[in-house]
């Protein structure tokens, strides 16, 4: 009897772990693979993106300073946002430099019809004036948005995300960030 | 008004001022960023971290003196701020001993291994970055436990075990995370993963660490323990030296085990300078802070900066004029004082001052500065981590130290948790620079920890991390007090402004965003090129300080909220 009660019980948890997934899934946007992951700012969150899709099985390719032409075998544009003037001195960029990078990748993006996803890894710490003109600016062309909750403590994201009708999910933990990446890219071939 | 009143009055006032004086000590603020002051009346700490303050603290109430409860939280902040500082880097301390009114120096800068050469950062002509930040050719041998041992032996009363157990306490039992820690581990994640991996003890389960999360360090409290056991000496000829070498040999090093065994801290007396009628001790080169601020002062003493007004055009203009000079001179000048000769007295010398102040005018740039080339890579710097002490019998430890970048280069000796210094970027990567490496050369700093006096009593103690800009944002807070009046906290958390000149050529002026709108568009009417920051950035140092009231009796400490600068007293 108790054999048989651990079995539904195991048997219930993994239905709602696969509907919750779908219905997950289904309720925002997918996306395909290859992925080009590059930053908008150049923080060290980029770095965490490169970890996170390779913790989620991903095919990516990861490229801080990427051009528009390393979109070329690529399916999906993955920005994450976050500015480190350390960060563009690092890569000899200045940020109206770095605008015009990412506005080049968004360009070539819309016109190959590679959807854009957005990822905020840095929390709160990664606000500020410099951050905040890069979200305003290059939020409004993805499909999707993962943000970790403290960096929408004002609601930036989710006015910005609900005025440009952007799915928008919000995580606790950058480390979070790994399932939903699993969810909505579709699995290769 | 009766003529009862009229008496009753002067009264009042009589009896009201002949109460014994309290002290009226107010709650911290919950905006960190409100200036407020710490308060003490026999002794006081000051640092990066508060749990390092309260391994200071404790350390005065059981009985130790200034130089023991500094070395017990430079120990503490090895394991509560351990990004910045640490045994694996190294620094400068000045020392004031009350009784008999002297001042000395403890330089343990780190410095480069014997098989170092002037052109080891070139590959076919190019500067190799990544060699002198994050990989093994960046560690130079460290000398903060040298320096701290030295200093606990000479002017302490306590055992290495007494002041080493806050710090090993931390390390096992861990902090919360602050925002300060999580937003610079996420800065630097790329070098931790690269050097130390997934499971360094720096990153939690392979990603940086989130605010409020706990950072326990179980290896370093280990190896703290360890220094007790074994005698402090194995960290430079013993089993954590072999680690020590074999992690920076694995990473493409050149450090030795003799490297390591043949290091020793320099004793030395202060460096010495005047504004008006206050006197400077702070520290000598190769730290270049104590030089500079000395230098700054020395021009802005000419000028009638109070007229001026806080960050005015006119004073921002001035000073930023002065900076432009003085980095030139740091470009052309500053070495290792074993190495080259560099002529102090007379950038000191009221003459030279003289000099550049007729070369800067009101209303435009200077078409060029003196010659010098200076390293770009240092300007994006906001490291390092300051402390200071004063004890009940007076004597005082203004201590600067650092791993020079964030995480320093990453590495971190197998099982010992302590991460090693790139202080070999503080090099210049040219050969033909007076501050190119060299074999057991120290490179530059831009440490300036000091002692402000007035009338031979010790008025104000100070220091900051924040790299270049650690002489720019000193002598604006030391002018802030003098003469504009801020109180230690408020001139500590006032805006701040930098900039520098590189190859004879103006660099963009740096300001915070709190500096108005309508003195940035004056400003740059006149030509500057400015570069807005965060209101509050760390870009321009985390300063701590401790200003001495001898009228009240009353210490009183400042810590910078940019970082999460904390003091306390009793």
């Amino acid at each position: 009897m108790k054999k048989c009660l651990k079995f539904l019980l195991i048997l219930i948890s993994a239905l709602s772990l696969f509907f919750v997934s779908e219905s997950f899934a289904q309720s925002h946007p997918r996306f395909e693979q290859p992925l080009l992951i590059t930053s908008a700012g150049q923080s060290a969150d980029v770095q965490i993106g490169g970890v996170l899709a390779k913790r989620a099985g991903l095919m990516a390719t990861l490229s801080k300073n990427a051009t528009y032409q390393e979109l070329a075998d690529k399916k999906t544009l993955a920005l994450v946002i976050g500015v480190s003037m350390k960060g563009l001195g690092a890569a000899g960029l200045d940020l109206d430099q770095e605008k015009t990078r990412v506005t080049d990748l968004i360009e070539e993006a819309q016109k190959k019809d590679i959807p854009i996803l957005c990822l905020h890894l840095g929390g709160e710490a990664r606000r500020g004036e410099l951050s905040d003109q890069m979200i305003r600016a290059f939020l409004p062309y993805a499909q999707m948005v993962i943000v970790v909750k403290s960096g929408n403590k004002d609601g930036l994201f989710t006015q910005i995300c609900t005025d440009k009708k952007i799915s928008l999910l919000e995580v606790d933990r950058t480390s979070e960030v790994q399932e939903p990446l699993k969810s909505i890219f579709a699995p290769i071939g | 008004m009766t003529r009862r009143d009229l008496f009753l009055i002067p009264l009042f006032i009589f009896l009201v001022s002949c109460q014994p004086q309290t002290l009226k000590v107010l709650e911290p603020p919950a905006d960190h960023h409100q200036p407020y002051d710490y308060i003490g009346k026999k002794g006081m700490v000051v640092a990066a971290h508060p749990e390092a303050v309260k391994a200071g603290l404790n350390t005065l109430k059981r009985g130790g003196n200034a130089v023991d409860a500094a070395i017990a939280t430079a120990f503490a902040l090895n394991a509560a701020e351990p990004f910045a500082s640490g045994i694996g880097g190294g620094g400068f301390m000045i020392i004031f001993l009350a009784e008999e009114k002297k001042a000395t120096v403890i330089n343990f800068r780190e410095r480069a291994p014997a098989k170092a050469f002037p052109s080891m950062y070139l590959d076919k002509d190019n500067v190799q970055d990544i060699w002198r930040k994050s990989h093994g050719l960046a560690v130079a041998v460290p000398g903060a436990l040298a320096g701290w041992v030295y200093a606990l032996k000479k002017y302490g009363t306590m055992n290495l075990k007494n002041v080493l157990e806050s710090g090993i306490q931390i390390a096992e039992q861990g902090i919360p995370v602050s925002p300060t820690f999580s937003q610079i581990n996420k800065d630097e994640y790329e070098k931790i993963l690269q050097n130390s991996g997934e499971s360094s003890s720096y990153l939690h389960d392979g990603f940086p660490y989130e605010p409020d999360d706990i950072y326990r360090n179980p290896e370093l409290a280990q190896t703290l323990k360890r220094l007790i056991s074994h005698g402090w000496q194995d960290f430079y000829d013993g089993q954590i030296a072999q680690g020590i070498v074999q992690a920076v040999q694995r990473n493409g090093g050149i450090m030795s085990l003799e490297d390591l065994a043949q290091y020793s801290p320099i004793e030395q007396s202060p460096l010495r300078g005047t504004y008006k009628d206050y006197t400077i001790y702070t520290v000598r080169p190769p730290s270049s802070g104590g030089l500079h601020i000395l230098q700054l002062l020395n021009i802005i003493a000419h000028w009638p900066v109070r007229e001026w007004g806080f960050n005015s055009t006119l004073y921002i203009h001035h000073l930023s004029e002065a900076f432009r000079f003085i980095f030139a001179d740091k470009a052309r000048f500053l070495g290792d004082p074993d190495f080259t000769v560099i002529p102090v007295k007379q950038l000191l010398s009221e003459d030279y001052a003289s000099q550049i102040t007729s070369r800067i005018h009101p209303g435009h740039l200077q078409a060029s500065y003196p010659y010098g080339r200076f390293d770009k890579n240092q300007i994006e710097k906001e490291n390092t981590t300051h402390l200071g002490v004063i004890d009940s019998q007076g004597n005082i430890v203004s201590l600067t130290q650092s791993i020079n970048d964030f995480f320093g280069s990453g590495i971190v000796p197998e099982g010992y948790g302590f991460l090693l210094n790139n202080e070999m970027a503080d090099f210049s990567p040219y050969p033909d620079s007076v501050n190119s490496p060299s074999p057991y050369k120290r490179p530059v700093s831009s440490m300036g920890p000091l002692i402000l006096f007035k009338k031979d009593m010790p008025l104000l103690v100070l220091g900051s991390p924040g790299g270049t800009r650690i002489f720019t944002s000193l002598t604006q807070i030391i002018i802030n007090v003098i003469e504009f009046g801020m109180s230690l906290d408020e001139a500590i958390e006032a805006p701040r402004f930098f900039t520098y000149s590189s190859e004879g050529v103006a660099k963009r002026l740096f300001v915070e965003s709190r500096i108005p709108q309508h003195i940035l568009q004056s400003l740059e009417e006149i030509g500057h090129m400015i570069e807005v920051r965060e209101a509050y950035d760390k870009y321009f140092g985390g300063a701590q300080g401790i200003l001495i009231d001898r009228n009240k009796n009353v210490l009183y400490g400042g810590a910078d909220s940019r970082r999460d600068g904390s003091g306390a007293g009793y």
